[in-house]
This record gives C-alpha cells, sequence and structure tokens, in this order.
C-alpha cells in the first residue's frame, strides 16, 4: 500500500500554502521523491528525509528522545534505532538518511533488545522519582519505559548514580538536573530559535551537563517551550510546580490574546481555575512556540477580577446587581446630557470581535460615530485610514516571512511584539542569506542587523536609495517591509507611511504581485485588526467633539487626561486595573479564557477561541452585557444568540467569520489602498522625533499580565536584571522532595 | 450550521488513478432527536466537532486521530467551587461528555442525527521540511550566524 503522510510530502519550509491563493510561481519546487520499504510496506518520501521521517510516513511508531521535528538533528539519545537491510547493526533512525530502495525494520527482535540496552543505560542513571516529577504522565521516558524498561538493574556501582547540580534558570523554568538524558534539545532550541547562547553543555560522557556556562538567567522570550521540549521532567514549569498532574487537566483549544500573533494554544483547567497554558502546534501561526508571556500569564486571570458590577458612590465603588448598574448607567447617559458624537466608545486591547461589532451597533444607534481605540492617538482616525485591509495587515503572512530575503523593520521590535513570529526571521536569518534592515530605537533582536536610524529621515534615505542596505534592498528577490504598529502612535507616523507606500508603488514589481506582498503592518495587540476591520474608527467630526459620556470596553491603557472631568464613564472589562479607576460603573466581564469568541490575528486571520473555564462571580460574557445594556438604554440590538450576532459579523466583512483562514488582498485593490494612503497622508510634516521602543517590559503590557505574580517576577530578573535568589526560593522545604 | 470548512478545489484530472480516498457514502439522516430523549436544551448549544492535537510535551501523537465532539461550557451555571468540598460543581450535563468517532464525516453525522448545531475546526497544520544530519555540518558562505553550544 502506498501511504503518503502528509507532513512529508507537503513542500519545504518555503512552501507558503494559502488556500485558494496559490498561483504558478508560488508553487513549491518539485522534489525528486524516494522510494524505500518500512515493515514491508512502501513509503514515497521527498529526497533528503531522515530514514524516521519514511518510517512516520509508513505509521510506523519510532521512539526518541533527541529527535525533534522542529529543531536541528543531534543524533545522540540512540532510542531510535532500526534495523536496515545489510547493515550490520541497528542504526539511528533520526540521523540516516532514506535511501531508495532500502529496507527496514523497526519491530524486530534485534530492534527490541537494542531499544532496551539503550534504555537501561538511560534508567541506569535516572532517579526513580516519577511520582514526585511533575513530568509524571506526560513524560517520553516513562512511557517509553512501559514498553523498553527492565523490571531490575543490573547495575550497582558502588558510587550509587550520578548527581548533577541543580541549575538557576530563572524564575520560569525549574530545573532538576539528575533527570537529564542529555538530549540536547534544550540546547538546540536555545540556539537555534531562541538565539540565547549562554545555554549549553559541559563535560564529555557520564559528566556532561547542560548550564548556562555563567551564573545567568535564561533570558529569553521563548524560554518556557524548553519544558515541553525536554523529554523527561529536567525543565519543569516554575509557577505550575506541583499544582497539578496531567490527568487531572481538561484540555480547551483555543487562541491567545496576549500579542496580535494570535497563538495557538490549549488552557488547561481543573474545575474552575486555569492551571496551565500549553502551544498547540499550527505551522500558519505559531509553530510549536508560544512566548512567555502568552504561557505563564495566566496566573493574573485569580486576582485582581472584577467580580460584581461596581457603582462609583463618592470616592468607593459599591457592588451592585446588574439590574441596579445598567439602570445607573442609563440614568448616567441620560443626565450627562450626552448626546450624538458626545456618546464615546473606546475599545481597548483585549476586547473580543463580538463585543466590538456590538459596541459599534450600539453606539451608533444612539446617533455617534465617536469610536475611539485605546492608546496614543487613538482617539482619531489612524494615518493608514480603514478602509482596504491591506493598509493595516500583515499581508506578507507569518509563514511567508521565511521566505523574505530582505526585510526592513520600521519601528517595530518583533522580539517584544510578536516574539514567536520573531523566531521566524531568525530561523529564517540562520538557514538563508536573509538581511535585516532596523529602523527605530536600538534592540537586541536575537538577529543582527543593519541599522539605518532611528528617526522618519532614516526611512527617506532608505526611500532615496542611500546606504548600503537599500541597495541590498533593492537586489533582493523577496524583499518585505514590517512596519510597527506604533508608528501610527509617532508624530511622523503619516510621513513615514507617505515615503514607504510611495516606494512600495514604485516598487510594484516586487513588492506588490500576486505571489508576493511585502508590505506588512505588525499589529502588537489582539483586538486592534479586528477593531480596524469592524471600522472601530471615528469620523473626523466625531475625533473633534468632547465626549460626555465615555465607554470603556476593556480599554487599560487610556491616558486619563483624555477623560472630560464630568464626562459619565463606564468601565467593562475582567481587571481592576487603569480603567475600572476612572469609571462611574464598572462591568465584570469575562477574560479570554473564559468566552467563545472571534480573534482576528495581524494577517488577518479570524479565529476562534474557546472557553475553558466559567467567568467568576457575576461577570459575564461582553457582548451579552452590550446587549443587555442597549435594551436597557431603549435601543435593542438585534441579536440574541452568539450565532446571529456572528451572522451579523459576517454582513460586516465575511473574513471575520471564515475561521483559521486567511484572505489575502489582491494586488489591485491593495494598489488603490497604497493610493488613498498616499492621498491621505500627503500634507504630513517631518518633525524627526526619533522612533521609541513601543514595549518597555515585554513581560507587562495588559492587565492580566500586570495582575500576574510570575510575570512581575519575570520583570524583576529580566528586565530590571534583579537576582533575588531563585535558588533559594526553591531550596531548603523543596529541596527535601524535589 | 455553521461551518468553517472550505470546499477544496476540484481537481480537473481526468485519469482513473487508484486512490487512497474512498468515497463516503451518502447516509440518511434519521432524526434521532425525536425519539431519543434527550432534553431539548440541548439542540440549543452548539457542538464542535475537532481532532485534537498533539501534545507538545510528548512525542507520541497517539489520540490526535481521532474526532471528537464536545461543547461549550455554560456560561453562569456552567461549574462553581462547592463549598463543602471545594472540588468542583456542575450544572452542566454534558460537561463530563466527549464522544469519540473515527472520522469527521462520522461525527457530522451524529450531530445531524441529533439536529445539533455544529462546526467543525480544522485539523493541525504541520509542514515538516526533510530533515537531514547532514545539515549541522553544511558550509555557509556568508558570515558564521549561529553559534552551537551543544
Ligand atoms: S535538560 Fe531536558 S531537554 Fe535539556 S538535555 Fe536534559 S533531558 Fe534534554
Ligand atoms: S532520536 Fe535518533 S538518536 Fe535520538
Amino acid at each position: 500500500m502506498l501511504r503518503l503522510v502528509s507532513t512529508a510530502t507537503k513542500p519545504a519550509a518555503t512552501g507558503r500554502l494559502v488556500a485558494g491563493s496559490r498561483t504558478f510561481a508560488s508553487s513549491s519546487r518539485r522534489q525528486a521523491d524516494i522510494t524505500l520499504t518500512v515493515d514491508g510496506k512502501e513509503v514515497t518520501v521527498p529526497q533528503g528525509s531522515a530514514l524516521i521521517q519514511a518510517c512516520e510516513a509508513a505509521g510506523a511508531t519510532i521512539p526518541r528522545f533527541c529527535y525533534h521535528d522542529r529543531l536541528a538533528i543531534a543524533g545522540n539519545c540512540r532510542m531510535c534505532l532500526v534495523e536496515v537491510e545489510r547493515s550490520p547493526k541497528p542504526v539511528a533512525s533520526c540521523a540516516m538518511p532514506a535511501m531508495p530502495g532500502s529496507k527496514v525494520w523497526t519491530n524486530t527482535p534485534l530492534v527490541h533488545e537494542a531499544r532496551e540496552g539503550v534504555m537501561e543505560f538511560l534508567l541506569s542513571n535516572h532517579p526513580l522519582d516519577c511520582p514526585i516529577c511533575d513530568q509524571g504522565g506526560e513524560c517520553d521516558l516513562q512511557d517509553q519505559s512501559m514498553r523498553y524498561g527492565a523490571d531490575r538493574t543490573r547495575f550497582h556501582e558502588i558510587v550509587g548514580k550520578r548527581a548533577v547540580e541543580d541549575k538557576d534558570l530563572g524564575p520560569l523554568v525549574k530545573t532538576s538536573m539528575n533527570r537529564c538524558i542529555q538530549c540536547t534539545r534544550c540546547v538546540r532550541f536555545a540556539n537555534e530559535v531562541a538565539g540565547v547562547e549562554e545555554l549549553g553543555t559541559t563535560g564529555r560522557g557520564n559528566d556532561m551537563q547542560i548550564g548556562m556556562y555563567v551564573e545567568k538567567t535564561m533570558n529569553s522570550e521563548l524560554s518556557g517551550n524548553i519544558v515541553d521540549l525536554c523529554p523527561v521532567g529536567a525543565l519543569t514549569s516554575k509557577p505550575y510546580a506541583f499544582h497539578a498532574r496531567s490527568w487531572e487537566l481538561k484540555q480547551t483549544d483555543s487562541i491567545d490574546v496576549m500579542d496580535a500573533v494570535g497563538s495557538n494554544i490549549r488552557v488547561d483547567s481543573r474545575g474552575t481555575t486555569v492551571m496551565r497554558v500549553q502551544p498547540r502546534p499550527n505551522d500558519d501561526v505559531n509553530e510549536e512556540w508560544i512566548s512567555d508571556k502568552t504561557r505563564y500569564a495566566y496566573d493574573g486571570l485569580r486576582s485582581q477580577r472584577l467580580t460584581t458590577p461596581l457603582i462609583k458612590d463618592g470616592d468607593r465603588f459599591v457592588p451592585s446587581s446588574w439590574e441596579d448598574a445598567l439602570t445607573a448607567i442609563a440614568t448616567g447617559l441620560k443626565n450627562s446630557g450626552a448626546s450624538g458624537d458626545e456618546i464615546q466608545a473606546v475599545a481597548g486591547h483585549l476586547a473580543d470581535t463580538e463585543s466590538l461589532v456590538a459596541l459599534k451597533d450600539l453606539v451608533n444607534r444612539l446617533g455617534s460615530d465617536n469610536l475611539a481605540l485605546d492608546g496614543v492617538n487613538g482617539h482619531a482616525a489612524p494615518a493608514h485610514a480603514v478602509d482596504v485591509r491591506s493598509n493595516y495587515l500583515f499581508n506578507t503572512s507569518i509563514p511567508g516571512v521565511e521566505e523574505a530575503d530582505a526585510i526592513l523593520l520600521v519601528g517595530t521590535n518583533p522580539r517584544h511584539e510578536a516574539a514567536v513570529l520573531n523566531s521566524r526571521i531568525r530561523k529564517s536569518w540562520l538557514h538563508t542569506g536573509l538581511e535585516v534592515g532596523f529602523v527605530g530605537e536600538r534592540v537586541d533582536t536575537t538577529y543582527g542587523y543593519d541599522y539605518l536610524g532611528d528617526s522618519a529621515k532614516a526611512v527617506a534615505d532608505f526611500v532615496a536609495g542611500k546606504g548600503a542596505f537599500a541597495e541590498k534592498f533593492k537586489a533582493a528577490k523577496k524583499p518585505m517591509i514590517i512596519v510597527g504598529s506604533s508608528l501610527v502612535e509617532h508624530a511622523d507616523g503619516a510621513a513615514v507611511y507617505n515615503a514607504l507606500s510611495k516606494y512600495v508603488e514604485q516598487n510594484k514589481d516586487k513588492l506588490l504581485t500576486p505571489e508576493w506582498q511585502g508590505f506588512s503592518v505588525l499589529q502588537r495587540v489582539a483586538s486592534r485588526s479586528a477593531a480596524y476591520d469592524v471600522g472601530f474608527v471615528p469620523s473626523k467630526k466625531a475625533a473633534a467633539t468632547k465626549p460626555k459620556f465615555v465607554y470603556l470596553l476593556n480599554a487599560d491603557e487610556v491616558d486619563p487626561k483624555s477623560i472630560p472631568q464630568n464626562a459619565f464613564v463606564v468601565y467593562q472589562g475582567h481587571h481592576g486595573d487603569l480603567g475600572a479607576q476612572l469609571a462611574d460603573v464598572c462591568l465584570p466581564a469575562a477574560a479570554y479564557t473564559e468566552k467563545s469568541t472571534t480573534w482576528v490575528n495581524t494577517e488577518g486571520r479570524a479565529q476562534l477561541g474557546r472557553a475553558a473555564v466559567p467567568p467568576p462571580g457575576a461577570s459575564r460574557e461582553d457582548w451579552k452585557i452590550i446587549r443587555a445594556l442597549s435594551e436597557v438604554v431603549g435601543s435593542p440590538l438585534p441579536y440574541d444568540d452568539v450565532l446571529s450576532l456572528r451572522d451579523r459579523l459576517w454582513e460586516i466583512s465575511p473574513t471575520l467569520v471564515r475561521y483559521e483562514s486567511r484572505e489575502p488582498t489582491s494586488v489591485e485593490v491593495a494598489l488603490a489602498g497604497l493610493k488613498t494612503l498616499v492621498a491621505g497622508t500627503a500634507s504630513a510634516k517631518v518633525t524627526g522625533a526619533p522612533f521609541k521602543k513601543s514595549i518597555d517590559n515585554f513581560y507587562q503590557t495588559d492587565p492580566i499580565s500586570r495582575a500576574s505574580v510570575t510575570m512581575a517576577q519575570c520583570t524583576r530578573a529580566f528586565v530590571k536584571g534583579e537576582n533575588f535568589g531563585f535558588s533559594e526560593l526553591s531550596s531548603a522545604s523543596e529541596a527535601a522532595y524535589a | 450550521m455553521m461551518s468553517t470548512e472550505t470546499k477544496s478545489a476540484v481537481t480537473p484530472t481526468t485519469i482513473e488513478q487508484p486512490s487512497d480516498v474512498v468515497p463516503t457514502p451518502t447516509r440518511e439522516v434519521t432524526t434521532a432527536d425525536a425519539v431519543s430523549g434527550a432534553p431539548t436544551e440541548l439542540r440549543h448549544r452548539a457542538v464542535r466537532i475537532f481532532q485534537p492535537t498533539r501534545s507538545t510535551t510528548q512525542s507520541g501523537t497517539g489520540k490526535s486521530t481521532r474526532w471528537r465532539i464536545d461543547w461549550d461550557i455554560l456560561q453562569g451555571g456552567g461549574r462553581w467551587e462547592n463549598p463543602l468540598m471545594g472540588w468542583a460543581s456542575s450544572a452542566d450535563y454534558m460537561q463530563g461528555t466527549r464522544m469519540s468517532f473515527r472520522s469527521k464525516e462520522d461525527a457530522i453525522h451524529f450531530a445531524e442525527k441529533q439536529g445539533w448545531d455544529y462546526y467543525v475546526q480544522a485539523t493541525e497544520i504541520n509542514r515538516i521540511p526533510p530533515k537531514n544530519y547532514a545539515e549541522n555540518y553544511v558550509y555557509k558562505p556568508n558570515k558564521l550566524r549561529i553559534l552551537r553550544t551543544k
């Protein structure tokens, strides 16, 4: 039988598979296929595959510790031994290329005995502490020893088992180095993906150790992934230590909202609490990685929550019922005398698409067009306008980044704004001749770049073709410009947009073709693309109006000064953060793990999140609150359940409900968009003010991560560089059983 | 019904090729919900049909080939901490139910029979390039960009 496994036959990393948009030029290079026999089954795999891939394609299960699909091959655990015809010894299938016509067996007595031998050596130095090990229940070594392990030991060494000192990698990764089997997955991840060069091995053979060489924490936004990669319990999660067992957890597939990448996550919950967040593999978005904020900010979901509606009385909040709170808002709206554009709605970073649409509909029904976005300059329409999607989306697509051969970053630090995307740039930088140019405040991006300057002047020089990088960019086949979302917040934003869109227009044969759209905007907050998609921006007239009634939807970055003194303020959100302080009435809503809502990522890909746990106390799903309020203020919205609300989403833009797919903009429309962009920003003046980093502290960017203890510890350890003795934290009492 | 499925383009080949794809027989949808005795409220809850993704903590792919049906949690009355024991109580009789099917079509067929609204979640997308041990030693003409500490 001929079996082709999808993974092995899909085009290599270069293949950009966007449903429906494949043209001749973007179809992948045809790779020669080879055919071999595994366990008597014929398989066809692309040339250059490893034998382990061929075995997998044939449906054989190969045990492994060191081989990982997304890391380089090391070949040092020897668990993947298979028998190959005419080979005197069993061969390590991960380090062996698949050869045409060879005959492979994965299930013979020889193979079993060989693997049993490997397992025996591994276990000879492995502690027998599965009952108190956090990896227990999801451990490769535990599982594979069920099959290949012996039930008694033949090693009786006088000195006992190997003992290795535990290392201190910071507040996220807990180490228990006795358990390490030296698979070096963590080292390869640090080298290749995270760009941390200090994590490595010392010593040889039995004395080999994994560590940071110098007394240092592992400073990377992706460090949490080594916990997943470690096939044993040597690296485990510190915040999650001894909190739950993997089999007690209920797993819910969802979408992350800590940045605009929309990483696919799995929320593991027990009872009513989220116990941890794990990545979900998806090569279109986050591969298999998630950032540390995504993974560890969940403890912020337990503290600082708004659980009941609050009404301000003098200078304190009084808990109230939903009915009272909604009536208070209706009265407040009436008493404030707000009419027309004096009613303002501000959409925050964590607002979901359903509630954005409901709120926009409500405010429009009340006769206002004053829809502001949270953040600097959010009260005016953005420089790029929102009429054409390609003006504010990441048009190249996230996997498309790997095809680029020259990237210009303008006013963005992807390492902090989209950590997972940054690892793609690094991957491409390592394996291809990718050249990166950088305009903005100098940062460490984990890959080298040509520094062009820090202001609009550098962009002007680049556009004029001055400098070495501009020439490299001209010569590139698939050049790409990544514009940061902070540009619309900058005084020179409009001028830079103007210059760059003219440049794209001039070079449209390279930057804007049916196969390659090289002009991308990187959003950094989860709700922004959706807000632009539904048109959550003010009209010119509305932007100039002074509001008397302000509705803050998850808006926690607002400038308190932007809210007029005597305005009536409503805050709807899940955390008692900045926005709630300003409010006259607080409405408790659900956080992203508690509602099934639509999120649109920076590429414009709509994805459906899922509720894992119920919202605490009296809090409710966001759109339902707005729906209920619309009834009280006397202009009920026409949808009663989420499906009819999604019909409304579809009416606004079908892309909002075409889940898991990205709709690329056609070249003609993108060109028209650039034209309006150039025309709209034609009068922009250049002030020459330098671009600043948009994120100072990666670990605390939203109400959830600001409420999180783990993120506070990360801030101390990685941002402030304090060593407040993590190792001491996990000493004494814990050491007794760790 | 709200389906996230997109129809795959019809391949314009005319040559008959032996294929792994077995055409699905058209099946009759019996209205099982009329006789099943299930509470009618169940019909107002959309179910999700999905394939569990592989766990990233382990390399095994077990249990990720079957298709599942499960329910969104109920807002409000779904779960709470029981004050007596500290465990989670639930008013949702579907919260512990998880159905497994051998194929997507089976799951859809079942949901249709029961008269449930359903949506199908796309499966995991994996694009693993051919991997090669020799890549570790390939000569790169440019400046060395990686430091290996292995
Ligand atoms: S710590 Fe874990 S991942 Fe790293 S080498 Fe040891 S066993 Fe492998
Ligand atoms: S998986 Fe092949 S040697 Fe480790």
